[in-house]
């Protein structure tokens, strides 16, 4: 599904740069859950950030589900990211002025999707991860854990190829953190593929591989025993 | 184009800067209304304008000879030219369907005397129809009619200035009034308004003129009155094909503005039409300026929540959006709000103008109005308006980076 060569990233800051990736070798397998783990400053967003075009590298190469993602012009990476992506973030950064289900519908939107038919597909993802009832709520409304819940359905309704997120328990305690990875791991079964950013290590433990990055390459990269959140719940 | 999100958008950035949009918003409207009271005051002016020439018949041509200024057809330069009757009547055959009216002009000085009071004034003899091109309007008695055309019948038709000086309290009608010492019997009286000038007037049959100095068939202009359904364009080509066929039979060089005039009121109407065209090209210059004052304010404020939308509209490119979308939604939401702002003002401006309007009838100002045209500029004006102001702040969202709404800090 995913596959990168040799890939580097430096950020340019006056005079000097900071090589922050250096030379990351990866692949993701269809319907793999995998937890990206380092300390504070690796580069794990950073990899993330160009997993999901939303930045570019500076050599290596990328590709995604077949298609070499390079040199995309604005349009064309917009195009990809709603096709092939779905995000999900720390900070939930839910439309504030919009009702959940109007935030859930808004990549089916950019999809051009008929406005009846982007209401009930959000409605059904709403459903799926249990906030049916609090559709109409504005996102102020909701608490941390029922945010990410939104956060998540958003990512989905467009039916993404991989998900990605970025420390998406980060901002909850640990109750609700289980509840959201719940949830990722039903996803996760039914085949999606997701890339999930974190510190904790209980939050890896709950995928099914953990990559660890350190200064700007892998270290470690293995297969582990998944643990159900569902147990927690 | 305008579904549901987009209105969203556009209602949550004015509710969360309601001040600034209302106060910029009041900048636009002000500059459209002062617009709108230009435009207005422009078509109070034509209106006047109209009106004024509507006193006369507003068909009417006049075919007056010169002196060629170039030399043509065999002739030197500095050839008067003649009217004759047989020009008239070459006229009238050649156009019958174009014409309404037809009649020759002589001009004559009289001394007039009644009993002891004289006086010196202008005779212009014509044909009975010249009643119908100059609008005279009879105040008492008659025009002259065909048969005193061809009788040559000694009669006139004074203005009432002339029967006022020359026969004081008496009535004219009937009397006899001496031009140049031969005898005209009054048959009547006629008036102008607002034209006194004309009144120091009088008519009589060009035939019994044409007698009197020596059997003449000179005739001095032709006056005539083109097929009243005829629109501008149509006017305006009649009178050109008439000055063409004139200036041949003369042996006048087609382009000798010298030779002959043929001055058409259609042609005074399209110097109106392009003079208030001017006038209305200064209105939309100076309500334009006017209104980029506001055009600097909206796109000041939506450079602003641009800003503080910086990650609102990360997430929506994260979302998928492409740049296109962005901008399109930013420009969408100026061409909102300085059109709703723009309507507004004009609003005002139609009611105040419907209070106002009609108390102004003065002839050169009459009745300054809002009508259709003056609605389809302002609104353009407005898109234009609300176009350049989101110009900006549409480049600085569709430049917003992806990153930051990844990077939580
Ligand atoms: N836009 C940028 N410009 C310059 N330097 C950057 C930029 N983004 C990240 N960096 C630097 O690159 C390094 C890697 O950052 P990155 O955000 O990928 O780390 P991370 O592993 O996600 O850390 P954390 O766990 O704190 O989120 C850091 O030293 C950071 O300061
Ligand atoms: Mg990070």
């Amino acid at each position: 599904m995913i596959e990168i060569k040799d890939l580097h990233k430096s950020y340019k800051m006056g005079s000097n740069s900071l090589h922050v990736l250096k030379g990351i070798n990866f692949k993701v397998e269809e319907g793999e859950l995998v937890a990206i783990m380092g300390s504070s400053g690796s580069g794990k967003s950073t990899l993330l950030n160009i997993l999901g075009m939303l930045d570019g590298a500076d050599s290596g190469e990328y590709t995604l589900d077949g298609v070499p993602i390079k040199n995309l012009s604005e349009t064309k990476a917009a195009q990809y990211r709603n096709k092939f992506l779905g995000f999900i973030f720390q900070s939930f950064n839910l439309i504030n002025y919009k009702s959940a289900l109007e935030n859930v519908a808004l990549p089916l939107y950019y999809q051009k999707v008929p406005r009846k038919e982007r209401q009930e597909k959000a409605m059904q993802y709403l459903e799926k991860v249990g906030l049916k009832p609090w559709a109409h709520h504005l996102p102020s409304e909701l608490s941390g854990g029922q945010k990410q819940r939104v956060a998540i359905a958003r990512a989905m309704a467009a039916e993404p190829k991989v998900l990605l997120a970025d420390e998406p328990t980060g901002a909850l305690d640990s109750k609700t953190s289980y509840e959201v990875m719940d949830l990722i791991q039903q996803i996760n079964d039914e085949g999606n593929t997701i890339l999930v950013v974190t510190h904790e290590e209980d939050i890896a433990h709950m995928c099914k591989r953990i990559v660890h990055l350190k200064d700007g390459v892998i270290v470690e990269d293995k297969k582990i025993e998944q643990v159900k959140a569902a147990q927690y719940v | 184009m305008f579904d549901r999100d987009v209105w969203q958008e556009i209602f949550n950035t004015i509710k969360t800067n309601k001040l600034r949009t209302f106060l910029t918003g009041f900048s636009v409207g002000w500059a459209i209304f002062i617009l709108v009271m230009l435009l207005a005051s422009v078509n109070g002016m034509q209106n006047g304008f109209l009106g004024q020439f509507n006193d006369d018949a507003t068909n009417t041509i006049f075919i007056r000879p010169g002196t060629t200024s170039k030399a043509y057809g065999g002739f030197e330069a500095g050839r008067r030219i003649q009217l004759k009757n047989e020009d008239l009547e070459y006229v009238k055959q050649s156009f019958a369907d174009d014409i309404e009216y037809l009649s020759a002009r002589y001009y004559a000085n009289v001394t007039a005397r009644y009993k002891s009071e004289t006086g010196s004034y202008n005779v212009q003899a014509t044909h009975p129809d010249h009643q119908a091109i100059e609008k005279t309007l009879i105040m008492s008695g008659r025009y002259f009619n065909e048969a005193d055309l061809i009788n040559k019948a000694k009669v006139v038709v004074i203005g009432r200035k002339v029967a006022e000086d020359l026969f004081k309290k008496e009535d004219p009608l009937g009397k006899f009034v001496e031009l140049n010492n031969l005898s005209f019997r009054v048959i009547g009286v006629f008036t102008d308004d607002g034209d006194d000038n004309a009144e120091r007037g009088i008519y009589a049959p060009v035939s019994t003129y044409q007698r009197i100095y020596g059997n003449t068939n000179n005739i001095n202009v032709i006056a005539l009155t083109y097929n009243p359904t005829y629109d501008l364009a149509k006017a305006l080509e009649f009178s050109g094909k008439l000055e063409d066929v004139m200036k041949r039979r003369h042996k006048i060089d087609p382009e000798d503005q010298a030779g002959l005039y043929v001055w058409n009121y259609a042609e005074a109407f399209d110097n109106i039409s392009s003079f208030t065209a001017v006038l209305r090209g200064i209105g939309i210059g100076v309500g334009f300026l006017i209104l980029v004052a506001g055009i600097v304010g909206i796109g000041n404020i939506m450079v602003f929540t641009i800003k503080e939308r910086t990650k609102e509209i990360g997430v929506r490119k994260a979302l998928g959006a492409r740049p296109r979308q962005i901008i399109n939604l930013v420009l969408l939401e100026s061409i909102f709000i300085t059109t709703l702002s723009g309507f507004i003002g004009l609003v005002f401006a139609w009611v105040i103008l419907a209070a106002v309007g009609p108390m102004f009838q003065t002839p050169a100002f009459s009745n300054p109005s809002v009508n259709a045209s003056t609605v389809i500029t302002a609104t353009i004006i407005l898109i234009v308006a609300g176009v350049l102001a989101g110009l900006i702040p549409a480049m600085k969202a569709a430049n917003v980076k992806p990153i930051v709404a990844l990077s939580d800090k």
